[in-house]
């Protein structure tokens, strides 16, 4: 059952287009990802979505609701953590929840939360003493605090350490296993990757694929890449003969053995018939950045321009 | 709690935590007093014109005090506000956002009647000078000041770009008022045209009828209904160029 339908959503600043043409649906109870690179219009997307913005074209309805005309009872009903946004320095992470708790009718226990996201520790504690984390943390607690059947986490974990952002996923997930259906933006591809039960990439406004992350894998059939070090001699045309292998390639003394998924077993077997010892033995999978490059023709950090804010007008 | 009495008293503990405006509400306009006001009391006996009137520092020490919460303080903390996208993110709670501006305007104003109170309760056991003789000209008077006041700091709340250009413009703002008001010369010493525009300025306005109804006289009508047009005028402007990013 869809909870979010987006179809041919529409957003201008003035004469730049934000949002072209997007267009998709979220079930309940599953993790969505919006990805693309900055300035692709994801954030804009999302905006509509909350009725912070108004559509110039295209219709958006949350929860069956108009978002714009039913703002109230909408935003009852959806939690959202915005990219950037702060609280006063000497506001204390308890004070915080609590404040934003008075807002809602249904109120979450807050002792409850901050056990959930680690911040029992740090209930006392005023925001700007906070570390990245446990503030994004927080920024995560406030949106659920009002028991949203709908959690909007827009660029969550721009900006912390690859610890931070591992344990903020692991919080994504158990956000979603208490049955509240989650939009994930993000532009990290191992992220959406990572967690996502379906995503659509957006490129210059425009939706250019949704599917599940390995669907679109799928749909990119990158080849798989067997790199290794041979220690007894081996002809490349003894690799070049086998069955899925498309290629094979020597950069001195590492061999590359290119193919489908199940290259690296006819590989490995091969090479335990011949009696062939190899080391440094790693592959390669196609990951998500490879469907990117090949659905948009270029990467997302290509596609990234250090002067583009999607946000500006 | 609904949640307007929460973000007021949420707001009212972030203000409290703030010493350096605690400092400006309690102990600066008390602190011109003792400085100025002794001194005058020796030597100006006798003496005439603004400068001379009893009542007339008492008075500029309150219009110092709501100055500051106004122009200082309430367009600094929107600007953070906005600045930090607090606003952006109440307006996606079911809380309008401009509860937040109420809840600043209501904390400012509850600060600078205590402030106000301070000050007088000062003034007549430290300066040995009498209370405020007519009560509700007085309480008029300073609730008229604050209104008209509280709204050009709101329209500087909505104009400026950012919380730092909001900082300077308060000041800019500020001393030219306080000349306005005749703080360093007296207003009788002013040419006529300046006088006049002192005599309805917004701080100028507010410092005359606080006098007047210190001293037991009737504030001024047509003073009072310059500070009620112009808080008018600044809401309605403030409300109009409000932005909520």
């Amino acid at each position: 059952m869809p909870v979010i339908e987006v179809e041919h959503l529409q957003k201008r600043y003035g004469d730049k287009i934000a949002v072209d043409d997007v267009s998709f649906t979220v079930d309940q109870g599953e993790i969505f990802g919006v990805l693309g690179p900055n300035g692709a219009g994801k954030t804009t997307t999302v905006e509509c979505v909350q009725g912070l913005r108004r559509a110039d074209g295209g219709t958006v309805r949350v929860l069956g609701l108009d978002p714009v005309r039913n703002r109230t009872e909408v935003r009852h009903r959806v939690g959202a953590q915005l990219q950037e946004s702060q609280l006063p320095d000497k506001l204390r992470v308890r004070e915080a929840l609590d404040l934003y708790r008075s807002f809602y009718r249904n109120q979450a226990d807050i002792d409850e939360l901050l056990d959930d996201l680690g911040l029992t520790a740090q209930r006392d504690v005023a925001f700007q003493k906070l570390s990245g984390g446990q503030k994004q943390r927080l920024s995560v607690a406030l949106a659920l605090v009002g028991r949203p059947e709908i959690a909007i986490l827009d660029e969550l974990t721009t900006g912390l350490d690859p610890q931070g952002r591992r344990d903020t996923w692991e919080l994504v997930e158990r956000i979603r296993d208490r049955g509240v259906t989650v939009v994930l933006v993000t532009h990290f591809m191992e992220e959406a990757e990572r967690l996502c039960d379906r995503l659509a990439i957006i490129d210059a406004g425009r939706v250019v694929a949704i599917d599940t992350p390995s669907g679109l894998l799928a749909r990119v059939s990158t080849e798989h890449r067997v790199y290794f070090r041979p220690l007894d001699p081996v002809e490349d045309s003894l690799l070049a003969g086998l069955p899925d292998v498309t290629g094979v390639r020597r950069n001195g003394d590492e061999i590359t053995v290119t193919g489908p998924e199940q290259v690296l077993q006819t590989v490995l077997s091969t090479l335990s018939e011949q009696k062939i010892r190899y080391t440094a033995l790693r592959v390669v999978q196609p990951t998500l950045d490879d469907a990117f490059v090949s659905l948009t023709g270029r990467g997302v950090r290509a596609a990234t321009s250090p002067s583009t804010d999607e946000r500006s007008s | 709690m609904n949640a307007l009495s929460k973000l007021i008293a949420v707001e009212a503990k972030l203000f409290l935590r703030e010493p350096v405006s605690l400092f400006f509400i309690f102990a600066l306009p008390l602190g011109l007093m003792l400085v100025f006001g002794l001194p005058q009391r020796g030597a100006s006996e006798g003496g005439a014109g603004q400068h001379a009137e009893l009542t007339f520092l008492p008075s500029l020490a309150l219009g110092l005090t709501i100055g500051m919460l106004a122009l200082f303080t309430l367009p600094m903390a929107l600007g953070i506000y906005r600045e930090r996208r607090v606003l952006r993110r109440l307006a996606t709670t079911p809380v309008n956002p401009a509860l937040l501006l109420v809840a600043q305007v209501v904390v400012n104003l509850v600060m600078g009647v205590a402030g106000a109170v301070v000050t007088a309760i000062g003034v007549r056991f430290l300066l040995d000078q009498p209370a405020p003789a007519n009560v509700p000209g007085f309480v008029l008077a300073f609730l008229l000041g604050v209104a008209c006041l509280f709204s050009i700091g709101l329209l500087i709340a909505a104009l400026a770009p950012s919380a730092r250009a909001a900082q300077s413009i308060g000041p800019t703002l500020f001393f030219p008022l306080l000349f306005l008001a005749g703080a360093w010369l007296p207003r009788d010493q002013m040419p006529a045209v300046l006088a006049r525009i002192g005599d309805y300025s917004p701080l100028g306005a507010t410092v005359d009828t606080i006098a007047a109804a210190w001293a037991g006289d009737s504030p001024a009508w047509p003073q009072l209904l310059a500070l009620a047009i112009t808080a008018v005028l600044g809401s309605v402007l403030a409300i109009r160029f409000f932005r909520w990013e």
